[in-house]
């Protein structure tokens, strides 16, 4: 048996929720535009997407952290933000998807936000980072709006070249909050 | 999460793949006896592997058992129901660790997989993909009663021969009490 519990952590605009069957068209789709996934390991055919999603729920059972799926709380998709530590990264890292249609919001921001603040107060991480492809202005903006500081460039074993970008840790953000 | 039951076959337990599977499965897939099954890979991919498997139970509601030999607890195989996107249709399938090879282990665990397929999930039908050249795979479908059945071309993988497995009901004596 395989004792899976993955929370469901909520935001003013999001739900953070397990990934499930349903959520499969999304990521395929995600996955089939260049332009968006390539920051991300795209484009991959549908057959391939599919074994990705069914690795990022594989992810939680190994490891019992992983990506959520974020929902307004509307329920319209907006993409998956969560911790991702396959095997041959450096370190566990936060990464952040978010789906055609629903950019320019905040709201990769706002799940990141959350999942940071659970990584550091739940599941007791020291330290975040997250792994940016040189070129993807988008999420070193990012990055950098939620405070991380770009750190070194390491080989990435499946995409090559990436930025380390290191995220405040949970003493910074409870002084920034003070 | 869907629970992952756990048979028992004469010789055999077929329980839920975890981490400490890890280090067999990325040694099989990363030897040359992988080449028929998607490999050889570094061990970056096979953990993805191992992370598709578990997440295929929770898409399909069903997957593929780490088969543990029993009385020894060593992980020997990965065997059972697999249906990933673009699969032709549910395939009974069945990857041997390396050094578990000639012992009968996937033909049993094989065939409890099966019996879980027709008695509790009530498929009407079931295949097995090999692919050519792989003899011992072969094999195992031929000791299962399969017939060949056509090919089916994946995207990766390439041409595989589709053998077709006794339906439930040419299946005599093999239902999931002879394993009770």
């Amino acid at each position: 048996m395989i004792d899976l519990q993955i929370p469901t952590l909520t935001t003013d605009r999001l739900i953070l929720r397990a990934p499930e069957a349903r959520d499969f068209e999304g990521v395929a789709t995600f996955f089939a535009d260049a332009e968006r996934s390539w920051g991300f390991g795209g484009p991959l055919s549908r057959n391939e997407a599919w074994r990705w999603f069914a690795s990022m729920i594989g992810h939680w059972v190994l490891h019992g952290y992983g990506f959520w799926m974020v929902d307004t709380r509307e329920g319209e998709p907006v993409g998956f933000v969560g911790i991702w530590s396959p095997e041959g990264w450096p370190e566990p890292e936060l990464g952040w998807v978010v789906y055609q249609g629903a950019e320019g919001k905040g709201y990769a921001r706002e799940a990141a936000e959350e999942i940071r603040r659970y990584a550091y107060a739940v599941l007791g991480f020291e330290t975040l980072s997250s792994n940016i492809i040189p070129g993807n202005a988008r999420s070193v903006a990012l990055a950098e709006r939620m405070g991380a500081q770009y750190e070194r460039s390491f080989e990435n074993v499946t995409h090559g070249t990436e930025m380390v970008y290191r995220h405040p840790g949970p003493d910074d953000l409870a002084e920034g909050a003070a | 999460m869907t629970p992952i039951p756990t048979i028992s076959t004469e010789r055999l337990t077929l329980r839920a793949p975890e981490q400490r599977d890890f280090p067999g499965f990325a040694a099989f897939f990363a030897s040359e006896r992988s080449k028929f099954v998607g490999g050889p890979v570094p061990a970056e991919q096979s953990w993805r592997m191992l992370a598709v498997e578990l997440g295929h139970w929770q898409l399909r509601g069903y997957g593929r058992w780490a088969v543990e030999e029993t009385a020894t607890g060593r992980f020997a195989g990965i065997i059972g129901l697999w249906n990933p996107e673009g699969w032709p249709e549910p395939e009974i399938g069945w990857d041997l660790m390396d050094g578990f090879e000639g012992k009968g282990y996937a033909t049993e665990a094989a065939r409890a997989a099966r019996d879980y397929a027709y008695d509790v999930l009530g498929w009407p039908t079931a295949i097995s993909l090999v692919a050519p050249g792989n003899d011992g795979s072969r094999r195992v479908a031929q000791r299962l009663g399969a017939t060949q059945d056509g090919l089916f071309t994946h995207e990766r993988f390439g041409t595989l021969e589709i053998w077709r497995h006794p339906a439930p009901s040419e299946l005599s004596d093999g239902g999931m009490e002879a394993y009770a």
